[in-house]
């Protein structure tokens, strides 16, 4: 039953999503909890034209990406300064752009041809030794931030005047959290590649936001279910010759279909616990 | 210190941590006007705020009550006047839907009033807890310190805000309509709170639509997009003071004492926004 697990590059996939989970669970709480999921699907998208460019030059994957996104972070950083209007719409229109012009460079520049698909949807059972470095060092330094600014992130969330009143920078702060939904989303793309991202770092603290109540056992729980659904996903993919990322994110999808489900249910009177509302920056 | 017209306002109030003499005004300001770019929002505001004072803020909406506190604040330079603040000063802002959802406990919320205290990257504490517990039993809510915010009463929620500045522990308060959707008892609770924070030495500058309420204070101040008047209430809330202020809404009431005298239409509450005023 467990065999697939006894194959080397399988353990280095699970090593991976496993070291992975901390980082990305631990910011999923803080991507819903600020409205931020559209920014991440965003953040790793924008990676993708870097990811082409690596690849056809031969230098580090992860550089090229981390290139790309911190142009898209430090862009919709600018635009987010000048009012929320059009936030989410020049998102949207950068990502359709990233989209396109990474498409562009693997079929007419680099001719990449059959590596677009793992840039797109990664290649969990791929992974090498700087994949796996990349992705502790990334989820040692969520932890550390976490632990430092989390207060100063939930303070905004909760009430950003206030928050300003009591000396909160939330200018830097609050460009910290993109900088660092960032970096985890380019951790992330070798594992769950540039389209699938928000399966790790979004669906698993939201689902987790509909079964806890305080932010401590929301992040425990969050990082939690990425390091179970990656890990169940990874054993499917291999039984069924199905590609990992892929069915980490259709698992991670049915689990928060079910567990919004049995919410739902009226097995007893729940008080109601919205989500944070859809869109930018939730003030 | 002094902030003048040039516009240091924001910097001075956030430098100014040191005590007031004993005796001396901790706010004074001289002839102040702010707004936002276009026509002031306020003009001409002028008064000055001691230790243990319960201050009114009368006005409409729109009438300049928000940008005062900004202006207190350090957010919003005024355009013209002299602001000295020997204080920093605490808000308690309203208590808005947008906040119900999240996780956090009083407790939480109460924590958040460290902030203004300890560095940055410091995290609160045995003792910032202990404070914390303390502020919550201040406000009557130590028996809720684990209760989620959002699942608190208004009253509740107005009253953690509170305790959310008292860890703050600046001496001037500026409560924003804490009284808009309370109940009578949930009020009672929090003018008792006011008279015992007063009672300590504390200023507090209350914004609010209830003239009734403000004439038990120590100081009203009347705004209508510039100062109508400032003072006692006995002797400043007048019907032409009152007339001026509300332009118009004004109906004769009974008062408590007995006789009849000017009183405030009550304003409409489902539609105050948080902009500036």
């Amino acid at each position: 039953m467990l065999d697939p697990f006894s194959l080397p590059f399988v353990q280095r996939g699970l090593a991976e999503v496993l070291l992975l989970a901390v980082g990305a669970g631990l910011l999923g709480t803080w991507i819903v909890l600020r409205g931020l999921a559209f920014y991440t699907h965003a953040v790793g998208t924008a990676a993708f034209p870097g990811l082409v460019v690596a690849d056809g030059l031969g230098f580090a994957a992860p550089l090229g990406a981390l290139g790309a996104a911190a142009i898209f972070a430090a862009t919709v950083g600018r635009l987010a300064r000048r009012g929320r209007d059009g936030y989410d719409s020049l998102t949207a229109l950068v990502l359709v752009g990233a989209l396109a012009l990474g498409v562009i460079l693997a079929s007419d520049v680099f001719r990449s041809g059959a590596h677009v698909e793992s840039l797109l949807f990664g290649s969990l059972l791929a992974i090498g030794t700087g994949d796996v470095v990349l992705a502790a060092a990334v989820s040692a330094l969520s932890l550390g931030t976490t632990l430092v600014l989390g207060r100063h992130w939930l303070a905004t969330g909760f009430d950003q005047h206030g928050a300003r009143t009591l000396g909160v920078n939330s200018a830097i702060t609050d460009a910290a959290l993109l900088a660092l939904v960032a970096l985890v989303s380019v951790a992330a793309l070798s594992a769950v590649g540039a389209l699938l991202a928000t399966a790790l770092l979004v669906v698993p603290a939201a689902t987790a936001r509909l079964w806890t109540q305080r932010l401590g056992s929301w992040q425990l729980a969050s990082i939690a279910l990425v390091a179970l659904e990656g890990t169940v996903g990874l054993w499917l993919s291999v039984k069924f010759n199905a590609p990992p990322g892929a069915t980490i994110a259709v698992l991670a999808s049915a689990v928060f279909g079910l567990a919004a489900a049995l919410r739902a249910l009226p097995l007893r009177a729940r008080r109601h616990v919205p989500t944070a509302p859809a869109g930018a920056m939730n003030r | 210190m002094s902030a003048a017209a040039t516009g240091e306002a924001g910097a001075a109030a956030r430098g100014a941590q040191g005590e007031a003499p004993h005796g001396g005004p901790l706010v004074v300001a001289r002839a102040i006007s702010a707004g936002y770019g276009g026509a002031p929002a306020l003009v001409g505001a002028d008064f000055s705020v001691s230790r243990g004072d319960r201050i009114g803020v009368l006005g409409p909406n729109g009438g300049g009550k928000t940008t005062l506190f900004r202006v207190l604040l350090g957010e919003l330079a005024p355009a013209a006047g002299a602001l000295t603040m020997r204080t920093r000063c605490a808000t308690v802002p309203q208590t808005d839907r947008s906040r119900l959802d999240f996780p956090v406990s009083a407790l939480d919320v109460t924590l958040m009033g460290t902030l203004a205290r300890l560095d940055w990257w410091r995290r609160p504490g045995r003792s910032e807890r202990r404070r914390a517990l303390a502020a919550l039993d201040r406000v009557g809510l130590a028996a809720h310190d684990r209760s989620t915010f959002g699942e608190l009463s208004s009253g509740q929620r107005q009253r953690v805000l509170i305790a959310r500045a008292l860890m703050a522990d600046m001496d001037l308060l500026l409560l924003d309509e804490p009284y808009s959707g309370l109940d009578a008892p949930s009020a009672e609770l929090i003018t008792a709170l006011i008279d015992d924070l007063a009672a300590e030495g504390r200023a507090l500058m209350i914004a609010t639509h209830d003239v009734e309420q403000a004439r038990g204070w120590d100081q009203v101040l009347c705004l209508n997009r510039r100062q109508v008047a400032f003072g006692v209430p006995d002797q400043t809330l007048s019907r032409a003071v009152l007339e001026a202020t509300y332009a118009g809404a004004i109906v004769d009431l009974p008062r408590e004492g007995g006789g009849i005298g000017p009183g405030v239409l009550p304003p409409h509450h489902h539609d105050h926004g948080h902009g500036p005023e």
